[in-house]
C-alpha cells in the first residue's frame, strides 16, 4: 500500500499502485476541489502539487507519488487566502468554477518560482489549463495581482 | 422534454404572511398552492403548520432574508443576480441575503414552478415579476413596522432592512416579524399589476458590481459539483464507448476478463426504453479507477443500427440535395416579393455556406448519481433543468419498473454546474444511474470519462445554406437564405406531432408547416429588406444519428456567421463600406423584421414564448403575468447605435494597421427574435499569407441589454461569450463517422487557449429598458467579424465554419 503526505498528513492509499493519484485523492480522501477533467493530462483541472512543482495528478500513479510531498488546493493555504486565492476573489475570476482549481495551484506554482513573471511567462506557464468558459483575461490580470500581493506581503514582513 | 405540462394557475389571492412556527417566525411570499389537484400543502407544510411556502424569499426573525434560486448556477452567478434585483425593491440590506436552491419534486415544481436554466432568459423572464414581488413584501413590512412605531405606513420608508418613520425612529426588518404576524393579501393579478417598481436610474443595489456569491468557495476547492457527491455504499459506474452515438444495440457481453479486476462488480446493459441510452453498457465496480479499467475489459457485441455506416460527408449531400427541393422548404420568413426582387434586380450574388458540428465539452465530464431510498428515488447532479430531469426519470421509469408515473416519487437535488453551454439538458446519465441502481440495489455515481462524454455529446447540427442577394440601384432590394440541417426540436418531443406548439412556429406560406425556432432563428435579422424570405428544410435523419442539440446561442450560432458574413459580400459587391452600408439597413423601417413581433394574439405560443418556455413560476391559465416591457423595444436603432459605438472604440476606418491586417465587423440580435440582446462586434485580425493561419489581435464589443444589473459579472458574461465565438470559428471542429463521434478527448477537440486570447474591449450601454440576458448573444458575432476581417486582410472569402488554415491557404492560391 503506497504511502502519501497530502496537505501535511501521511496515510496509507487502499489502492493498486498503478492508480492515478487524480482518484485517491478525491475518492479515498474526498478532496474533491482537485477535479477530473480530460484523464490524460491535456486540460490542467487535476492540478496540484507535488513538491512544489505543478503536476497533472490525472497522469501521477500513486506509485510514483509515494514519498513525496502533495499538496492540493484545500492545502495551499491555511484560511484559503493564498495570494493567489486572494487576487482571484478580487477580480473575480471563477465562472462555472471547475477547471479554478487546476488554474490556482498553477498559477501559485508559477509565482512561488518566478513572483514576477511576465506576460509571456504567464502565458507559456498557464497555456496548459483549460478554461472552457474563457475567464483567461481574468486569470492573467489576477495572476499580475497576485505577485503584487506576494510583494506587498513580503515588504511588511 | 418542454413539452411536460406546466401546473396551470387561475386567478387567486397573493399573499405576504409570517406565520410561528416549531423553528421560529418565518415571513414569506409567494402564490400559494398553485396545483389544483395537488398535495403540495400538505407536504410542504407538514411539521410547519400555517406556514405557507414561499416561491421567492422567506425572511426569518434574525433578519436574514433567503432568496430561492431555481436557476441553475454554470458560471453566470445567477444567484447574486437575481437576489440583487429582489433585494433592490425589498429594501434589504445585502449582507443580510442567502440563497437557496430547493429541491425538484412534484410538490415543490408546484412552488417554485419550472426549473430550467437557458435561452440567456433568466434575468428577462425573471425581472419583472421578482421587483414586483420584493416590492410587495416591503409595502408589508412597512405596514407592519409602522403598527410598532406607532406611526402611520405612509409616513414610513424602508431602507437597509429597516423600517424607519418621519423621526428616524427605526425597527429592523427581524424584530418586525418577532413583534407582529403579517397576513396582507394581495389580490392577483390586479394587485400584483399595480405594484409600482423602482424606474431606470433610482437603483441602489442594481448596477453594483457586487461580488458574486458563489466565487469565493470556487476558489478554495468547497464548491459542491455533481461530480462531488458521495454516498454511502455507493458504486461508481463508466460507460462503455458506445460503437455508434445513436440507435446501436448491444447484443452480448462478455464480462470474463473484467471479473478478473478487484473492484468490479457487474456489468448492466442500460434499458433503452424511450430511445435514450441507446448502445449503452455500464462497468460498475468499487471505485472510478476500477470501473474504467472494466470498461476496457467487457467484450461487447454490438449491433450498430441504422446510422452505422453514416459519415458526414452524407450527412452534407443529402443537405444539398433537399435544398434544391424548393417546394419541400418551408417559409420562416417572408416579407415582400423575393422572387419578383431578385428577378427584378441589376445582379444576383449567389453563396453557399456551411457549418461543422462542435459540442459544449463542458469542463465537468457528465455524471449524475442516484439512489433508491424509503420508496423515493434521489438524484444528485448539475444540469440545467431539475424539472426536465424528474419528468424524463419519471416517464423512463414508468416503463423499465412499468409502474405509473404518479407512484414514482422522485426528487432531484441540484449540484453547481461546471458549465452547461446547452450541454446539461440532456439526462441520459442520470436515467443509465437510476436504470444501474435498480440492477445493482446500491447507490450509483455514473461518470462519463472524457472520452466517452465526447463519444456521447449532444452537437450542434451541421448546417448548409444557399443565399441569394438582389443588387439594384446600390442596394440590397431583396435576399433569399434557404437552410437545410438536423432540427432539434423533436428531439425534444416538440412539435405539433407532440402535441405541443412551443418553439415549433407555422411556416408563413400557404402550407403552414412546423418549422423548429431553435434551428432557424438569427435568419430572421434586422437589416431593412424589402423583400426578405428564409426556407427552411429538416433532415430528421441528421437530429437522430448526431443527436443535435442547442448549444450557446442556439441557431444564431450558424446564422449570424452565415447571415453577417453575406452582408459583408453584399457590401462589398455593390462597392460600399461594411459599415455604412450595415447603417443604412438598420434604421428601424418595416419593424426592421421579418416575423411582426407584435402581431401574435395573447397566448398563440408566439406572444411571451420566452416567458412561457422560462418562466419559473407556473405560467397562469388566463395569462395574467404582467407584460413587461419587451426587449425589442427600439427595434434595429439600437443596433445600430450598438455598431457605431463599437466602431468607433475599435477605431474602424482610421486606425492604422500592420500589413495583411484588418479589421472585419458584424452585428447580432441573439437570442431569440422576442429577446434580443442587441450587439456588435469588431474583430482585427492578422493573416500569415506564407501559412494560412490567423491570430486575433483585438475585439471590440458593444452591446445594449437595456439595464444592467451587476456589471463586473456583464463583462465576465460577455468576455467569456466573445472568446467561445473566437474559439467556435478558430479550431473547434466535430466530426462524424460510421455513426461515431471521432474526437474523443482535448487533444483532438480544442477549445480556445491563453495563447490565443485576444485583447477584449467590452461597452455596455445602458439605455435603461428592459434588461436582456448576456451570457450567450455576444458569442455570435465574433465568427462573422473575423471572416470579414480575413477578406479585408488578404481577399479571401471563407464560408464555412470553423476556418482553417487551409481554407485560408486555397483561397489565396485560387486568387492568384
Amino acid at each position: 500500500m503506497p504511502n502519501l503526505t497530502i496537505n501535511g498528513q501521511s496515510f496509507f492509499a487502499d489502492a493498486p499502485p498503478d492508480t492515478p493519484l487524480l482518484w485517491v485523492i478525491r475518492e479515498d480522501l474526498r478532496l474533491t476541489g482537485t477535479k477530473f477533467g480530460c484523464g490524460i493530462g491535456v486540460c490542467g483541472a487535476c492540478t496540484v502539487h507535488i513538491n512544489g512543482q505543478a503536476v497533472r495528478s490525472c497522469s501521477v500513479t500513486v506509485g510514483e507519488a509515494e514519498g513525496a510531498l502533495i499538496t492540493t488546493i484545500e492545502g495551499l493555504h491555511p484560511s484559503n487566502a493564498h495570494p493567489v486565492q486572494q487576487a482571484w476573489v478580487e477580480h473575480q475570476v471563477p465562472q462555472c468554477g471547475y477547471c479554478q482549481s487546476g488554474q490556482i495551484m498553477q498559477a501559485a506554482a508559477l509565482l512561488s518560482a518566478n513572483p514576477a513573471p511576465s506576460d509571456q511567462q504567464i502565458v507559456e506557464s498557464m497555456n496548459g489549463n483549460l478554461c472552457r468558459c474563457a475567464t483567461y483575461p481574468r486569470i492573467v490580470g489576477a495572476v499580475k495581482r497576485a505577485s503584487e500581493i506576494m510583494k506587498e506581503g513580503s515588504k511588511h514582513a | 422534454m418542454p413539452n411536460a405540462n406546466q401546473p396551470g394557475m387561475t386567478r387567486r389571492d397573493f399573499l405576504v404572511r409570517s406565520a410561528a412556527t416549531a423553528a421560529g417566525t418565518f415571513m414569506s411570499i409567494g402564490l400559494p398552492s398553485l396545483v389544483e389537484s395537488g398535495n403540495a400543502q400538505a407536504a410542504i407544510g407538514s411539521g410547519m403548520p400555517g406556514f405557507t411556502p414561499s416561491i421567492w424569499f422567506t425572511i426569518t426573525p434574525d433578519g436574514k432574508t433567503t432568496m430561492h434560486i431555481v436557476k441553475a448556477e454554470m458560471g453566470q452567478h445567477i444567484g447574486t443576480g437575481l437576489a440583487q434585483i429582489i433585494a433592490e425593491e425589498l429594501e434589504v440590506k445585502w449582507e443580510d441575503v442567502r440563497l437557496d436552491t430547493p429541491l425538484e419534486s412534484v410538490e415543490n415544481f408546484a412552488i417554485y414552478g419550472l426549473a430550467y436554466t437557458v435561452n440567456s432568459g433568466s434575468i428577462t423572464t425573471e425581472f419583472d415579476r421578482l421587483s414586483r414581488a420584493g416590492a410587495a413584501g416591503r409595502m408589508a413590512l412597512i405596514e407592519a413596522g409602522a403598527k410598532v412605531l406607532g406611526a402611520k405606513p405612509a409616513d414610513c420608508r424602508a431602507e437597509n432592512s429597516r423600517v424607519i418613520d418621519k423621526s428616524g425612529k427605526s425597527i429592523g426588518y427581524g424584530e418586525i416579524l418577532q413583534k407582529v404576524t403579517i397576513d396582507q393579501k394581495f389580490s392577483y393579478p390586479d394587485d400584483f399589476k399595480a405594484i409600482k417598481i423602482k424606474p431606470f436610474g433610482s437603483y441602489k443595489i442594481i448596477g453594483k458590481s457586487i461580488p458574486a456569491v458563489d466565487i469565493p468557495s470556487k476558489t478554495n476547492g468547497q464548491a459542491k459539483y455533481g461530480i462531488d457527491v458521495f454516498l454511502p455504499n455507493m458504486l461508481y459506474g463508466a460507460l462503455v464507448i458506445p460503437r455508434t452515438r445513436y440507435g446501436s444495440k448491444i447484443t452480448s457481453v462478455d464480462d470474463s476478463e473484467a471479473r478478473k479486476i478487484p473492484g468490479f462488480v457487474k456489468a448492466v446493459i442500460v434499458d433503452n426504453t424511450l430511445g435514450k441510452c441507446t448502445g449503452w453498457v455500464v462497468a460498475l465496480a468499487e471505485s472510478f479507477p476500477a470501473a474504467m479499467k472494466a470498461t476496457k475489459a467487457l467484450k461487447v457485441e454490438v449491433d450498430p443500427g441504422p446510422y452505422g455506416r453514416l459519415s458526414l460527408n452524407d450527412i452534407f449531400e443529402e443537405f444539398s440535395e433537399k435544398i434544391e427541393k424548393t417546394d419541400e422548404g418551408a417559409a420562416w420568413v417572408l416579407e415582400g416579393d423575393v422572387d419578383k426582387g431578385l428577378a427584378g434586380a441589376d445582379k444576383v450574388l449567389e453563396m453557399e455556406y456551411s457549418s461543422d458540428m462542435v459540442c459544449h465539452a463542458t469542463m465537468e465530464p457528465l455524471n449524475a448519481t442516484v439512489q433508491f431510498v424509503d420508496g423515493a428515488w434521489h438524484v444528485y447532479v448539475g444540469t440545467q433543468s431539475t424539472s426536465f430531469a424528474r419528468m424524463t426519470l419519471s416517464a423512463y421509469l414508468s416503463k423499465v419498473l412499468n409502474q405509473k408515473p404518479e407512484d414514482i416519487k422522485i426528487f432531484v437535488h441540484e449540484y453547481v454546474l461546471g458549465g452547461g453551454f446547452g450541454g446539461k439538458q440532456d439526462y441520459d446519465e442520470i436515467l443509465a444511474a437510476a436504470y444501474c441502481a435498480k440492477e445493482s440495489g446500491r447507490p450509483v455515481k455514473l461518470i462519463q470519462t472524457r472520452e466517452s462524454t465526447f463519444a456521447t455529446s449532444f452537437p450542434r447540427t451541421p448546417t448548409f445554406h444557399k443565399l441569394k442577394a438582389g443588387l439594384k440601384d446600390g442596394k440590397l432590394v431583396a435576399m433569399n437564405h434557404d437552410i437545410c440541417c438536423g432540427w432539434m426540436g423533436p428531439r425534444f418531443f416538440v412539435g405539433k406531432k407532440y402535441g405541443t406548439d412551443w418553439l415549433q412556429l407555422d411556416s408563413w406560406d400557404a402550407k403552414k408547416q412546423d418549422i423548429d425556432q431553435w434551428s432557424i432563428g438569427g435568419s430572421d435579422h434586422w437589416y431593412y429588406v424589402p423583400n426578405h424570405r428564409v426556407r427552411a428544410w429538416d433532415s430528421d435523419r441528421t437530429t437522430w444519428a448526431v443527436q443535435a442539440s442547442a448549444l450557446r446561442t442556439v441557431s444564431n450560432s450558424y446564422n449570424m456567421f452565415v447571415v453577417e458574413s453575406f452582408m459583408d459580400e453584399v457590401a462589398h459587391a455593390l462597392k460600399r463600406d461594411p459599415l455604412e452600408f450595415r447603417l443604412s439597413m438598420l434604421n428601424g423601417k418595416g419593424g426592421n423584421r421579418g416575423i411582426p413581433n407584435s402581431g401574435y394574439a395573447p397566448g398563440t405560443p408566439s406572444d411571451y414564448y420566452m416567458d412561457r418556455l422560462w418562466i419559473s413560476l407556473p405560467w397562469p391559465n388566463e395569462n395574467s403575468w404582467p407584460q413587461y416591457e419587451s426587449a425589442t423595444v427600439g427595434g434595429a436603432l439600437r443596433l445600430a447605435n450598438c455598431l457605431q459605438t463599437a466602431a468607433k472604440k475599435a477605431g474602424y476606418g482610421t486606425k492604422k494597421l500592420p500589413p495583411n491586417s484588418a479589421m472585419g465587423i458584424a452585428v447580432s440580435s441573439a437570442e431569440e427574435r422576442q429577446s434580443p440582446t442587441w450587439v456588435a462586434g469588431i474583430a482585427e485580425v492578422t493573416v500569415d499569407p506564407k501559412t494560412g493561419t490567423y491570430r486575433i489581435n483585438r475585439l471590440t464589443i458593444a452591446t445594449d441589454p437595456g439595464t444592467v444589473i451587476n456589471p463586473v459579472n456583464a463583462k465576465a458574461q460577455v468576455m467569456g461569450a466573445a472568446l467561445w465565438g473566437a474559439s467556435q470559428v478558430m479550431s473547434e471542429r466535430l466530426t462524424y463517422k460510421n455513426g461515431a463521434i471521432e474526437q474523443s478527448n482535448f487533444h483532438e477537440y480544442k477549445p480556445i487557449r491563453l495563447a490565443d486570447v485576444p485583447t477584449i474591449d467590452v461597452e455596455l450601454i445602458q439605455s435603461g429598458r428592459h434588461p436582456s440576458g448576456l451570457g450567450e448573444p455576444s458569442s455570435t458575432v465574433v465568427a462573422p467579424a473575423v471572416a470579414n476581417a480575413i477578406y479585408n486582410a488578404v481577399g479571401v472569402r471563407v464560408r464555412h465554419m470553423p476556418i482553417t488554415p487551409d481554407a485560408i491557404l486555397e483561397g489565396l492560391k485560387s486568387k492568384a
